[in-house]
Order: structure tokens, then sequence, then C-alpha cells
């Protein structure tokens, strides 16, 4: 458990966050009375071959830093200079996390479906763990077929839970020791680690069975009592375990582990951590919705008045995951986003081909286009399977469209380099389809996870800048929930600003408004929805007055139904696309 | 300061020392001697695969207690058994016993229970290119050292093998026909331009080649492409893409030598990318190729996306502002003179070291 300070002397703070194609380094000081982003630095990692360290990649962005601010970072033998020193060099606090690393396959073996074994998915999937199997005592495969399975699959890491402290004790036996011969007839070095979250009377009695097989960790019980699961403490000890088996793969996680002070969080944690903070600060009733799309994984958190649902999938990235999207998705519901007419085929070749190359870019506008086409059907993909993890009452009960979020915070390299603002939020409008009203913040500087990371030495750091102008509010979106045809009168709206004539008119189903409210403009929007159509004032057709606030982009007003239905006509369809990208600023 | 830029470096090299761990899938027995010369087909190690294990209950096959049951056993772990051999037994009058099912071997003992492995079939590592043993750890990986040249691809269907060179001829942009195919390529390791239907692929099994290497398929035919016996690996991408020239040069240069092709799929965490080996007569100039080369003016680079992907050419300029694109986006970029086209500036994200 970390110890939070209450007050702090540092003042200067480095961050770093290793992913799996970029490097990202932040630099953060106090400048009137509040940490303020200073500087960022990004190279390529260098996680892979051929140097299978990410030393070298840190340290480019270092130099980054280092040749912006003028601020000398590190000493003669490339070591990070820390404390700073009189002559400003160096830095106080060091944070580091990472999502760089090989993909890990792992086995869940667990008691009861829909109870431990559900727990213990959950456990995995808000990691970098690929699940690719399941063993339960229900499971009707004999015992030597169970051994074959995990021969077989080859897995990274064996993950068991079972049993509440103190509860089930022979039946989880009995279901590890099938596990444990298994794991001792792979040679050392291939022998899966293991980690053990259930019972925890049994902890000693695990480690015994497997000896000298494998090595076991052990964490606190996902399902310590009746009540239900904490999977909180688990997952901390889970993420040092994978931390570890990065580290025995590829070189310079014990250097930043060692600058860090032995704190090395995973990115998706870091980010969640955030989210979680942001859901104890906003609407209680609202829940609080992060998407963080890269090339080897996809983040979704969610939280709900401190509740954190954290989804993370190694199968849905814009790198080298990119055509496992193809096993959720059509190429057709991949092709209905473009504006243009890219046929399926070159598609198809551009998907695979980025898999190959992660790290390039669109040169082309058409590129471009496909790129966010591929982005939103990621999210999209991606949320909907998360929401399945969200507690009942805030799922939105199976509708296609997101319930009442605020905020919603993005990043990723896809949506944080795109060339406009408007590129980045009809993206998010598209894939998350949120309903009602919501804000969309933009992370442009990927510094979500280092903010998630340094919360635990320096909790002033993420409030300081999450205030700061480092994360570009997109603006205000109102998307009144409801359907019917198309040119149907939605709402009347009224924008009152101070010092500017009223706006007011009247938005038609289809239409995608964007008013003029630029970042730090505060504005009075009253909304007056037709019939039949729902913008959280309590039932549909109900009027209200709210205070908004203006972004990047401006005060949308989508008007395109939830949910949002496309034309079947494929032309009709890309003149949308390509209207709406007009709309919303995206294109000039 | 540090390297301001470490592109990905792909090696396309006319003459090197070319280092391999060959690596069985677990661990056997490595049977070559270290500076042995081996040749492509040689065996250099081999083990046992074990397809499925059972479990053999002592006590009932016994008739005994659970506990009595281990007192039986006339076999140890690690003991390899013939079928019909005793492993418990024989226990009262009717001189009741547990019998292997089949060849294979006792690997555990758990209560009354025996694990035990049955015997699959052997499976063998060949050196896949001549070459001299330089190392092993004597179980399960041995190094293999040659002089040869060396084109690395992008993709390849993970199967390996070793022939003569041979081209198909219509440069290397041509998209390979059937009627390119014919008898006198049987048994060859074929280098073309590009493939966009699964017919030629389909000839050239028919064939019985060794290998073929192209620039680029479309990606509809990788599930073909991976059912394939031979080797086919791509030097590109996916599409309609020419094989680079720096690559068609010197496969096609190569011709009537013999050449290894290790089509399998790279991995970003571990040395393995598919490649072509060609093995050359020893030279004493050769050294092993670099992996890691900076960003520089002068360096060969090759284009990894559209719209000159694929085109190899020369750092001219490294500016330090970032230039726009049409697709909007705002990139630190070099200027490359590309063969035939100019100067472009292409962003560095798009761009890999020739070496």
């Amino acid at each position: 458990m970390i110890e939070l300070p209450g007050t702090i002397d540092a003042e200067t703070l480095l961050a770093v966050d290793v992913g799996s194609v970029h490097t990202r380094a932040s630099l953060f000081d106090v400048v009137d009375n509040q940490y303020r982003l200073v500087a960022t630095g990004r190279s390529l990692s260098t996680a892979t071959t051929p140097l299978l360290d990410i030393g070298e990649g840190v340290r480019m962005a270092l130099d980054q830093v280092q040749t912006v601010t003028g601020r000398r970072l590190l000493d003669e033998q490339d070591s990070l200079i820390m404390p700073s020193t009189s002559e400003g060099a160096g830095v106080d606090v060091f944070v580091a996390t990472s999502s760089a690393g090989p993909r890990l396959r792992a086995i869940l073996v667990g008691l009861t479906p829909g109870v431990s074994l559900d727990s213990g998915r959950r456990l995995a999937e808000a990691t970098y763990l690929e699940l690719i199997e399941e063993i339960g005592l229900s499971d009707r495969r004999k015992d030597e077929e169970q051994i074959d399975l995990i021969l077989a699959a080859r897995p990274d890491l064996i993950l068991i839970v079972g049993g509440t402290d103190g509860g089930a004790h022979d039946s989880v036996l009995r279901l590890v020791e099938g596990v444990s011969l298994a794991a001792g007839l792979r040679p050392g070095s291939a022998a899966p680690r293991v980690l053990f979250a259930g019972n925890r009377q049994l902890g000693a009695e695990i480690v015994e069975r497997f000896a000298d097989r494998s090595s076991v960790s052990l964490a606190p019980n996902v399902r310590p009592g009746l009540e239900g699961e904490d999977l909180t403490p688990a997952r901390n000890r889970l993420a040092e375990v994978i931390a570890e088996m990065h580290a025995a793969k590829v070189s310079g996680f014990d250097e930043l582990r060692q600058w860090s002070g032995g704190f090395l969080m995973l990115s998706a944690d870091a980010f969640g951590r955030v989210i979680r903070h942001l859901s104890t600060i906003y609407d209680p009733r609202r829940g609080v919705l992060g998407v963080d799309i890269g090339a080897s994984h996809t983040t979704i958190a969610a939280a709900f008045a401190g509740d954190l649902r954290l989804t993370v999938r190694s199968d849905l990235g814009l790198g080298a995951p990119l055509p496992s999207l193809l096993r959720h998705s059509s190429m057709e519901s991949i092709l209905r986003w473009l504006p243009t007419d890219i046929p399926e085929e070159v598609a198809r070749d551009y998907i695979f081909n980025k898999s190959l190359q992660p790290a390039t870019i669109p040169m082309e506008r058409d590129e471009l286009h496909l790129e966010f086409a591929l982005a939103r059907q990621v999210m999209m993909t991606a949320l909907n399977q998360a929401r399945a993890g969200w507690p009942k009452d805030r799922n939105g009960g199976g509708v296609p469209w997101l319930p009442p979020m605020e905020p919603i915070l993005a990043g990723g390299g896809v949506l944080s380099r795109a060339p406009r603002p408007g590129y980045a939020a009809l993206a998010l409008l598209d894939a998350l389809q949120p309903g009602g009203i919501s804000t969309l913040v933009l992370d442009p500087h990927g510094l979500t996870p280092a903010l998630g990371a340094a919360a635990a030495v320096l909790p002033l750091v993420s409030v300081h800048v999450l205030e700061s102008g480092s994360f570009v509010s997109l603006g205000t979106v109102v998307s009144p929930i409801g359907g019917g045809k198309p040119g149907r009168a939605v709402a009347r709206i009224k924008l009152e600003r101070e010092g500017s004539a009223p706006v007011e008119g009247e938005v038609r189903l289809g239409q995608l408004v964007v008013l003029p409210l630029g970042p730090g403009e505060v504005g009075k929007l009253t909304i007056r929805p037709q019939h039949g159509f729902d913008v959280g004032f309590g039932a549909p057709g109900k009027a209200g007055v709210m205070r908004v606030t203006g972004g990047a982009v401006g005060l949308i007003i989508d008007a395109r139904g939830r949910p949002l239905v496309l034309p079947r006509d494929e032309g009709r369809r890309r003149e949308l696309n390509q209207k709406w990208l007009y709309d919303i600023g995206a294109l000039q | 300061m540090k390297a301001s830029y470490l592109p990905p470096v792909s090696h396309v090299v006319p003459l090197t020392i070319v280092r391999r761990d060959r690596t069985l899938p677990f661990p056997g027995t490595v049977t070559a001697r270290l500076n042995e010369r081996v040749q492509a087909v040689d065996v250099i190690a081999e083990a046992e695969t074990a397809p499925r294990h059972i479990f053999l209950d002592l006590a009932r096959g016994l008739g005994v207690s659970a506990k009595e049951a281990p007192g039986f056993l006339v076999r140890q772990k690690g003991d390899r058994v013939e079928m019909g051999d005793t492993i418990a037994g024989p226990v009262g009058v009717a001189r009741r016993t547990v019998r292997a099912p089949s060849d294979g071997r006792i690997v555990a003992l758990e209560g009354s229970r025996v694990l035990f492995e049955v015997r699959g079939e052997p499976i063998v590592l060949r050196a896949g290119m001549p070459a001299i043993v330089v190392s092993s750890d004597g179980v399960q990986t041995v190094t293999l050292e040659a002089p040869a040249g060396l084109v690395q691809g992008i993709w390849g269907n993970g199967r390996q093998d070793f022939g003569v060179l041979r081209t198909l001829g219509g440069g290397p942009a041509a998209r390979i026909q059937t009627d390119m195919l014919d008898i006198n390529l049987r048994g060859a390791v074929l280098v073309g331009g590009m493939c966009d239907q699964p017919a030629p692929l389909h000839q050239a099994t028919e064939l019985n080649v060794r290998g073929v290497v192209l620039g680029s398929i479309t990606s509809d035919l990788i599930p073909a492409a991976l059912r394939l016996p031979y080797p086919l690996m791509i030097t590109e991408g996916f599409g309609s893409l020419p094989m680079n020239s720096a690559a068609y040069a010197l496969l096609t240069g190569n011709v009537g030598r013999d050449a290894a092709v290790d089509a399998r799929p790279g991995d970003r965490y571990s040395y393995q990318r598919p490649e072509v080996i060609i093995p050359l007569p020893a030279a004493k100039q050769a050294d092993v190729p670099d992996d890691v080369i900076p960003l520089a003016k002068g360096v060969r680079v090759r284009v990894l996306r559209a719209p000159f992907h694929g085109a190899v050419g020369f750092v001219r300029d490294l500016p330090q502002k970032a230039a726009d694109f049409p697709s909007g986006l705002l990139a630190r970029s070099a200027t490359i003179e590309i063969e035939g086209l100019g100067n472009r500036l292409i962003p560095l994200a798009n761009l890999e070291v020739i070496q």
C-alpha cells in the first residue's frame, strides 16, 4: 500500500511512459504555485529488437526535454540527476509507467463459473494479459486433458483464483494438482509463472505444490468474503508480476524502477487511477469514462463514484493487433465510417501493413480517413465489451448509446496527432455515441498515465495539471437520445454568452451543429427537446437550462440521433460522413 | 548527445557474416558438434514430441487402497517403458498389474496415480544452410555461422526450406502468373514481383518448389499462403507492391546459387525475422551486419508507407522543423532522394534503414 504524503517539498517532476511504439518524457515544474507541464519529449521505444532495452528510447526522449528546456537531466554517466541541484539540473521526483513488453498469454484456473472464475477473468482483462484458456472445477475435460491443454497452450502465466479466505480448501488444492503437474513438465526456463489470488490460507500449500516447478506469487484474494470481490489489491500484485515478466525479456526496466524508487506502474493502472480520481470529484450520479487507444492495447476505464472498472484489450489496437479487429468486426462496419470511397481490398491491405509497421503515419488524406475509421471501430468494439463489466445500474442496460458520463477523457496516438480537434471529436462521438450531455477532453501529450503514477507521490500534480491547458477540452456535447425520420425537429436551443448576442435556433435529426464557444468560455444553454428526445433533464421532451463550457471545437449539438443510424446507401453515407467532418471543423 | 532517431533496420547485404540460432521447440539432444561444418539438410538436433498424457490409477488397477498402491510400483519417475511393460504389481492371487498402455515415459507420481507420457513422433532440427557450428547449449539451441548474402523480409508464412535461386522474370513489379511457372523451376526458390491471385501459389506447390520470395501479396491471400507447403516470404508488405530494387538486384544477382528461405514471421521481441540467406564462399572482409544505424545524411533508406511504399533512396537532408503532409499531419521528416523520383519529403516514422 502506498502512503500518500500530506505535504511535499519536491518541485520538479519527471515522468516517463514507455509504450510499445513510443516513449514519452514529461517534465513538470511549479509555476505560480501550480504544477505545470514544462516540456515533453518523444522517441521511438527501444523495447523491441534490435535493442530489447528500453533505456535508449528513454534517454532519447529525455534528451529532447533537455534540448527544449536547457535543463540537464542526465549526468556524465547517463544517469538521472536526482534530486535537483542548486544549478537547476536534474529533478526531484521521477515516476515511470510502461505498457511495453511482449504479449503475455495466461490461463485462468478457478473454482466456480459466475463467481471466482468471473472475478479472475475481470482481473486478467484489466491488464496486459491475453487470456487464452480457462479451467474450472466443473470442467468436463479429464485431468490429463487439462494437462495436455496447458502444455499445448504454453502460457506465460497461470492465474489461480478460488475460495473465500478460510473457505474452500480441498477443491482448490485438487484443481491445483493437475496444473502444478503440467507446470512441472515444461523445462525450467519455459515453466509458466503462477499467481495465486484465492483463499489466502492456502498460500503456503500452493507454494509447496509448485515447489521447484514454477515461481509462485501470492496476491490478496479476489473474493476474500462471501459479500463480493475486491480486485484492487490483487491487481497491484499482478501488475508487479507482469512488470517482472517484461523485465525478464526486455532490459532497462530495473533502471527505471531504481530511478522511480522501486515504483514502476503499468500504464493502464495509472490511467485507471486518474479516471477513478476524477469520478470522486465529478457528479457521482454519472460515471467518468477514459479511453486510451494505443498501438498494442486499448484501455477503457470507467469509474462510478470511486468504483473503477478497467478493461485492457490486448487484441485491439492500431498496431500489431489490428488484424484481430476483423475477428470482431466486418470490413463493412469499418468502411461505414469513411467519407471517401476506399475499396475493401485496399483497406484490408492497409490493416495488415499497419500491423507490420505500427509506428508509421498516414501521409495522404485517404489513409488518415482510414486510420480514423479503424480507430472508431476499435474504440466501439472495446467499449461494447467493457460495458459488460460495468455495474448493472450504470451500463445503460444494453442500449447502444453510452449512458451519461462526465467527462470523457481520451488519449492515444491517433487522437492526439489528429490534424484538427474536430477529427478527434467526431471519432469519439461516432465510436462512443455519448447520450445526453458530456464534455470531451483530449490528452494530446499522453500525460494521463504520468499523472496517475505521480498521484502516489505528488497528489497535487495530477490535480493542477488536469485543470491546466495541457489537456484540451474539445467542448461540451449535447446528444439528444431519440430517433426518427431524418430532418425531424429534435430541439430548440439557445446559447447566451456574456458580451455576445444569443444564438438561437432549431436543430433537426441528422444535423451536427457546432456553436462558437472557445476554450475557457462559458455560456448559458437552454434546450427545449421535442417530444421523444431526451437530453438528460429527467425525461424525454423535458427542457432545461445549463451552464456550458467551450472547447477547441466549440459547443457541439450532436442531433444525429441515438443510436446513430447511418444511411444504407454507400454514396449517401460517404456524403454525410464528409459533411459531418466539415460541420465539426475537421475539414475546411 | 544521444542519437536523435533510431529507425528500424532491414538488411539487404551482398556479403556478410550471418550468425543464427536454430532451436528445438522443446529440449532434446543436440547432435551437431562444435566447429562442425554442416550442410542445409543435416540434422543438428532432435527431440521427441509428447502428444498426450494419461493418468494411470494404480489403486484401481491393482485393487488395493490408495495408500498401499505406490508400494507396488516397479518403475520409477523418468523411466521409459514399452507398451505392455509392467509399471506396478503383480498383486494378489490374480496377479493384477498396471501395464504401460503404449510406448512412453513415466513423468510423475502423484499419490496413487502415475502420469504417463505417450511417446510421440521424433522431430529433427536441420541446419537450413551450410554453416559452421559455433556454439550450442547441448539440448535445444545450436548457433550456426556462415558467410552469406542476406535479404530480410517483412512477413512469412512460417515455413523454412533450401534450394537453388531462380527468377520468375518480368522484373520486381511483375504480377506472377501461372504461365510463368514451368517445369524448369521444379525444386527451386523462386524470386518474383507480386501476387494477387492464389493460382500461381498453388501452381508452385505442384512444382514442388522450395520457396517463393516476392515483393508483396494481397492480404486476401494470407489464409492460402499459410497453408502452402513451401516457405513464402514477402519483402514489402500486402497489396500490389513491387519488390524494392536493392533486394531484387541482390536476389536476381545470385540466381543459380543455393539459398535458405526462413519464412517464419517476425517477432518484435526476438531476433527472428523472415529472411533469405545465400551462402557464399568464405571471405575475410565480411562483418556481422549492424543492427542499430542512426538516421543521418547519406544513409540508404526504404519508405514503409504510401505514396512511395517500397521506394529506396538516400537521406539528403534532415530538417529540424516538422513538415505538414496532405493528410494534415505535422511530422519530423527527412528529404530522401528516391531513385527515379528525385527528392521527396518523408516522415521519419515512415522510414527504415536498408543496410
